[in-house]
């Protein structure tokens, strides 16, 4: 299995950026294993990073074995078991009775034929293939939900006071529901797993230009490079992974 | 800010006129990222679990590791920085060790030390470090609940661990299923956070403040708690028994309603019997499950010795022995 999953090569980065007071992103970066994993937490206090730590660090030692569908199952069943410990495990305080502890994820599980993406809330997956770049992720957002649900104009949704709200994240609901892409892979193939506040700060002809970049370091340097440029509001992360 | 804890005695750090002064311990702490090694003896590894004001990491025991211990982990609790930053923090945490290094009990976890980094005046505390499923864990598992059989041995040694934390006065406060593991040699009950002695017990030591911080898991915690009132054993005694019943039918009693809200919607009327419970234990479980804490007229003794209970087979009733 090792032998197989060495095709993969990747790299990882977060960073807090200019603006917030600490980082609540975390990632995994685990190329022998084919697991890989980005986290945006949320909530009050250092909640948002202690929640994506939880995640990262549970994933990180999970027990996967098995076939890639055992492995999916085995990272689903452990992202259900967090988001009950977020939810409603957690021990809260009478002054702020409904404080929120919780945070996005998105995973991808991969071997040489195949590959698994999961995700809920809005950081998201994209996929480098034959010069084109493609979105593989559907934020789980209003403004999304705003967009496909209700065919709200774009523009419209965007404009909406809440469009950023996450209507599905690890911690925030009684019952988590991961969405679940399943794709075969090529070589050649480069996906990139990132938080709100890389895609935020740079164009789709920036991530477009460094997936197709000679390596993952490459990329994820030009990536960070281009991001922290800007003004950098938010907490910053990037996994990049080639077959 | 203010104090979180009362502090009937002198607090650490204080002069109290006419003694002569202790040497102080570092009251007030900054807020900030907690060091990678704390004492220079203990390597912070990962995040186990975390709560409403503390968190809890494996951590590496480096002075044992040195010495070749094959085991060097220890489980290293700390506060969360909202409430690190209360002036007496410190102490707070200092009265949770003080208050469970009285327990000894082989279904209670162990408690190590108390320590406080010299660094970053981060104050921490060892415990011995669990590997297993907790019970959340085993209740989202099995939806169709425990039988009895595997219902006892879960209630026996849990009931046995409560009954001896309440004898020598010490109180939970936040009895839930993640804070019972069971691990390859049995069960633990642990995270007393927000653990109360008995009045009358430890009284030189600073307490929680339920005035001030007042905390508890919403599904778990007793009508009197949610309404302000003080923890005492019957508060106890409501959660474990929800863990109880939520073992034996694979759901919570009250629709995972608070007792606050499933009292409103008159729940308790309609609370069934779970199937797999023996009749003798129902009438006991169901008293603990009272949302009123005058009408949960039960024990945890005596809880304990219904789910200790060993059904007679037919054989044995026919026959009237033992066997």
């Amino acid at each position: 299995m090792e032998v197989l999953q060495s095709c993969w090569r990747s790299a990882a980065r977060t960073d807090r950026g200019k603006v917030r007071e600490r980082n609540e992103d975390s990632v995994l970066d685990q190329p022998e294993r084919g697991v890989w994993l980005v986290a945006d937490g949320m909530g009050g206090h250092q909640n948002g990073a202690l929640a994506s730590r939880l995640i990262v660090e549970e994933i990180a030692e999970l027990e996967l074995g098995g076939n890639l569908d055992q492995q999916v199952r085995r990272v689903r069943q452990a992202l259900h078991v967090v988001n009950r410990r977020l939810g409603h495990e957690v021990t809260v305080t009478a002054d702020q009775p409904d404080a929120v502890m919780g945070s996005t994820v998105v995973a991808l599980l991969g071997n040489q034929e195949r590959a698994v993406c999961l995700w809920a809330g809005d950081s998201r997956c994209y996929l480098w293939r034959n010069q084109r770049l493609y979105q593989l992720s559907r934020d789980h957002s209003l403004m999304q939900q705003l967009i496909h649900e209700e065919q709200v104009d774009p523009l419209e949704a965007a404009r909406h006071p809440a469009a950023n709200a996450l209507t599905r994240a690890v911690g925030a609901h009684e019952r988590l529901v991961l969405d679940i892409l399943e794709f075969s892979v090529q070589p050649g193939d480069t996906l990139l797993l990132c938080s709100d506040g890389l895609y935020q700060s740079v164009s789709t002809g920036i991530l477009s230009h460094a997936l197709g970049l000679i390596s993952p370091e490459a990329a994820v340097e030009y990536l960070f490079s281009h991001a922290l440029s800007g003004p950098a509001r938010d907490n910053i992360s990037a996994v990049v992974m080639r077959r | 800010m203010d104090s979180a804890v009362d502090t009937p005695a002198s607090p650490a750090g204080t002069q109290v006129a006419g003694k002569p002064a202790k040497p102080t311990l570092p009251a007030v702490r900054q807020g900030g990222e907690l060091p990678t090694v704390l004492s220079n003896r203990y390597r912070i590894e990962r995040l186990l679990g975390v709560g409403g004001m503390g968190a809890v990491y494996r951590a590496r025991d480096l002075l044992r590791e040195q010495y070749g211990d094959p085991d060097p982990y220890v489980a290293l609790k700390t506060l969360n920085e909202e409430f690190a930053e209360y002036p007496d923090a410190n102490a707070l945490l200092y009265s949770e060790f003080a208050l469970t290094s009285r327990l000894r009990h082989s279904n209670v976890i162990r408690f190590y030390a108390f320590n406080v980094d010299r660094v970053s005046q981060r104050a921490f505390m060892t415990m011995e470090m669990l590997k297993g499923p907790t019970l959340d864990q085993l209740i989202s598992e099995r939806t169709e609940g425990l039988n009895w059989h595997e219902l006892q041995q879960i209630a026996i040694p849990l009931l046995e661990a409560l009954h001896a934390s309440h004898s020598v006065g010490v109180l939970h406060g936040d009895i839930k299923p993640s804070n019972v593991i069971l691990t390859a040699d049995g069960l633990r009950l642990f995270d007393y956070g927000l653990g109360q002695p008995v009045q009358g017990l430890l009284p030189g030591l600073p307490r929680l403040s339920r005035k001030r911080i007042a905390a508890w898991t919403p599904r778990y915690a007793a009508l009197e708690l949610l309404e302000g009132g003080p923890l005492t054993e019957a508060a106890d005694l409501y959660a474990v028994a929800v863990i109880l019943y939520e073992l034996s039918s694979g759901h919570h009693p009250y629709s995972r309603l608070t007792a606050k809200q499933a009292k409103c919607m008159d729940q308790g009327g309609t609370l069934n019997k779970p199937e797999n419970l023996p009749s003798n234990c129902w009438p006991a479980l169901k008293a603990a499950l009272a949302f009123d804490e005058e009408q949960r007229n039960t024990t945890v003794a005596q809880l304990l010795a219904c789910f200790s209970f060993k059904p007679t087979s037919l054989l044995q009733r026919l026959f009237g022995h033992a066997g």
